[in-house]
């Protein structure tokens, strides 16, 4: 009886600790968002004066002038064009990559595949002047197809790593039983490895909507027309050089934000899932 | 799984399909900027230009600076640069541009009908788009660059804070401004505020007051390795900032601070002098548009020398020398730095204008730093330059003269260390 009563205490000490440290983490995830939020609310001057979360008179009127001032109706499209595109790009193109690296035996499997890992180690701002010169080389820039390809680019390295360790924990039997069946290698990739993927292309899928959804260097480089230039193009406009308009800003990032909380939160459990993926292959 | 990935195939193609190539109805010239800021007044210059002289112009914004950078990089090494564009960075990249053949020589243009153009600009702001005879950078001499706007760094101080103190007038020398933070520490309120955190503001706090100490050759004889940083007129130059210390004449927590914190918290009347660069006007007016405060030149430590401040062009434009049509080019910039466009421009961005007859119905702050272009320097304007390493031995030792962690005479002689180290490197 007695130790019952000590394991109980001792198992809520325990649960109180990873409580109050989980609380202490979602509390400095969460107070950006709501600094963000509540700067939105606020005016030029009491942003710097007004130390409050939520102000007293929210001017609800940012997020409008945001919108309108920063031209979000043009460039949310573009934004969500070029994260649908990218994406399903990354997604076919970088599973059908990993398939093969997984499962097809050819030469130099190898090293195409440390080269794909090795691409992974250069940051894309280094990258930067020999995309913009193979760019113009192929009459791409200023072109939606030369800034999707590019981005398509940039996010497959880790998605092919991804996805490969996924499907090399597939069992073999799987594919024999689909082959069995009179799958093509094709029909496998599509019927098989991708159902059963579902947790990684999750994870490939928040990571790359993230990627490009906050891309904006490299759009400044591929573009020179505004109608082409993605969403953060607009919060731009709100960045002087030595002003800056923070509550528009913050209303902007807050107009932003949302899809991609949404995105998150709708592949929530897959991601969770794709983590730990080992686990549930098979 | 087949139609519907033919439906986005086709969706996908046909977007891509619509390239941004517009064809040009009538003759225009494309510009590339990085001022976010100015946008809206660029664009209505633009909209004037093009109803008054029947050519467009396309200005196209990359921000920020760092993106504009590398851009116009990328578009160098292509030779896809713009007809108008500006060079970020020190004057070394500048020159490189110069060198490889991207920048226009406007000097023939400046002088030309007794050098028209050339006298109606700020010669401290012309200076900075410049390379002289002989110059080390070994550009053929002569200028480059439109300078668009001006600007200098002075000290601000609020009016209401130090009428607190009973004090009517801002302090003219060194003693004076100790006597001042004496009577505002008193009162429990903060002296002198900067971002400090930001190493440059320091270098040019130190570089104003050696200045006004040693002079302008003794200074640049130090860059040349002539006079050692332990000379008693640089310890002096140290020693200010120990006295300022000691005297708690320093917003707490400056050494860290970065600028923008800075401006906050002397538009909030949480300190009474700062340090800061004509911007603040702008930057002010957003934070407190009642702050009650004005510009002065830093307080004179010594009457042998005149007081020196860092100024000259803010932001410059280059001609592209590849460009099809460079005299329209030359033509709008030209037009950009008249007066009736210097002014609107001006009043819509409350900067200093480069064009030194458009000065009329300023903000007296604002006005008070167009009164002080004739105090402004530049190292990029000295013919040489200290190695960054010095500089940063330079800097950072200041900020530990300020948390109590050398004395002056020790960072004296430790950056004449590093000094020594550097120039025997380079023989």
């Amino acid at each position: 009886m007695k130790e019952g009563a000590k394991y109980k205490m001792e198992r809520f000490l325990k649960d109180s600790v990873i409580h109050i440290l989980l609380i202490m983490v979602s509390i400095t995830c969460l107070f950006p968002l709501l600094w963000m939020v509540g700067s939105s609310l606020k005016t030029q001057q009491t942003i710097f004066s007004d130390m409050s979360l939520f102000p007293r008179n929210p001017m609800w009127g940012n997020f409008y002038s945001a919108w309108t001032k920063g031209g979000f109706n043009m460039y949310f499209i573009n934004s969500l064009f070029y994260t649908i595109t990218v994406v399903s790009g990354i997604v076919i193109i970088s599973s059908l990559a990993a398939f093969a690296f997984s499962r097809l035996k050819f030469p130099g499997k190898n090293i195409f595949f440390y080269m794909f890992l090795a691409a992974m180690m250069i940051p894309l701002p280094g990258s930067f002047v020999p995309l913009y010169v193979l760019m113009t080389k192929l009459h791409l820039v200023n072109t939606r197809i030369g800034y999707i390809l590019c981005m398509i680019n940039v996010g497959l390295p880790l998605s092919i790593y991804l996805l490969k360790t996924f499907f090399d924990k597939m069992p073999v039997e799987l594919e024999d039983a689909a082959r069995m069946d009179g799958c093509s290698r094709l029909g496998i990739w599509w019927n098989v490895a991708l159902p059963l993927a579902r947790p990684a292309i999750a994870v490939v899928v928040i990571f790359n909507s993230l990627n490009v959804w906050n891309e904006y260097k490299l759009a400044t480089l591929i573009f020179s027309t505004k109608s082409l230039m993605p969403l953060q193009r607009g919060l731009m406009i709100f960045q002087g050089t030595h002003i800056t308009e923070y509550p528009l800003l913050m209303a902007g990032m807050t107009i932003t934000a949302l899809p991609i909380i949404v995105v998150y939160l709708l592949m929530q459990r897959h991601i969770v899932k794709g983590i730990t993926a080992s686990a549930i292959v098979g | 799984m087949s139609s519907s990935f033919i439906v986005f195939l086709s969706v996908f193609l046909v977007s891509c399909g619509q390239e941004a190539r517009e064809k040009p109805l009538v003759k225009s010239i494309k510009v590339w900027h990085w001022m976010s800021d100015r946008e809206d007044a660029f664009l209505e210059l633009a909209k004037r230009y093009e109803t008054e002289k029947g050519i467009k112009v396309d200005l196209e914004l990359y921000a920020p600076s760092d993106a504009y950078t590398q851009k116009v990089r990328a578009a160098a090494q292509t030779n896809t640069l713009p007809d108008i564009f500006g060079v970020l960075g020190v004057k070394r990249d500048f020159a490189s541009f110069v060198k490889s053949n991207y920048v226009y020589d406007l000097t023939e243009e400046m002088n030309r009908d007794n050098g028209a153009w050339k006298n109606k600009l700020f010669a401290k702001a012309l200076a900075v788009n410049e390379f002289e005879q002989d110059n080390s950078f070994g550009v053929k001499p002569g200028i480059y660059g439109a300078p668009i706007d001006v600007t200098n760094i002075q000290m601000l101080y609020n009016k209401d804070l130090l009428e607190a103190v009973g004090v009517n007038k801002p302090p003219k020398t060194w003693k004076d401004l100790i006597e001042v933070t004496r009577k505002l520490r008193a009162k429990g309120m903060q002296g002198l505020v900067s971002g400090w955190g930001e190493t440059w503001m320091i270098d040019c706090f130190a570089s104003n007051y050696a200045f006004n100490i040693m002079g302008k050759d003794k200074i640049l004889d130090t860059i040349r390795g002539k006079v050692s940083y332990a000379d008693p007129d640089w310890v002096k130059v140290f020693d200010l900032f120990r006295e300022m210390r000691d005297e708690g004449a320093l917003a707490s927590g400056i050494v860290t601070m970065v600028n923008k914190t800075a401006e906050q918290i002397f538009a909030n009347n949480r300190a009474a002098f700062a340090f800061n660069g004509s911007w603040c006007v702008n930057v002010y007016k957003g934070m407190n548009p009642n702050l009650n405060y004005g510009a002065m030149l830093p307080p004179e430590v010594s009457d042998k020398y005149p007081m020196a401040i860092w100024g000259g062009a803010g932001s410059s434009f280059m001609v592209n020398k590849q460009s099809k049509d460079i005299q329209a080019s030359v033509d709008f910039l030209k037009w950009l730095t008249d007066a009736p466009q210097q002014v609107f421009l001006s009043k819509e961005t409350q900067g200093l204008p480069s064009n030194k007859y458009s000065l009329k119905d300023m903000p007296m702050a604002l006005s008070q730093f167009a009164n002080a272009m004739d105090n402004a320097t530049h190292p990029n304007v000295w013919g040489v330059s200290e190695s960054p390493i010095v500089i940063e031995a330079f800097d950072k030792g200041i900020q530990s003269i300020i948390i109590g962690e050398k004395t002056p005479e020790q960072l004296a002689r430790e950056v004449q260390a590093v000094k020594e180290r550097e120039m025997a490197k380079n023989q």
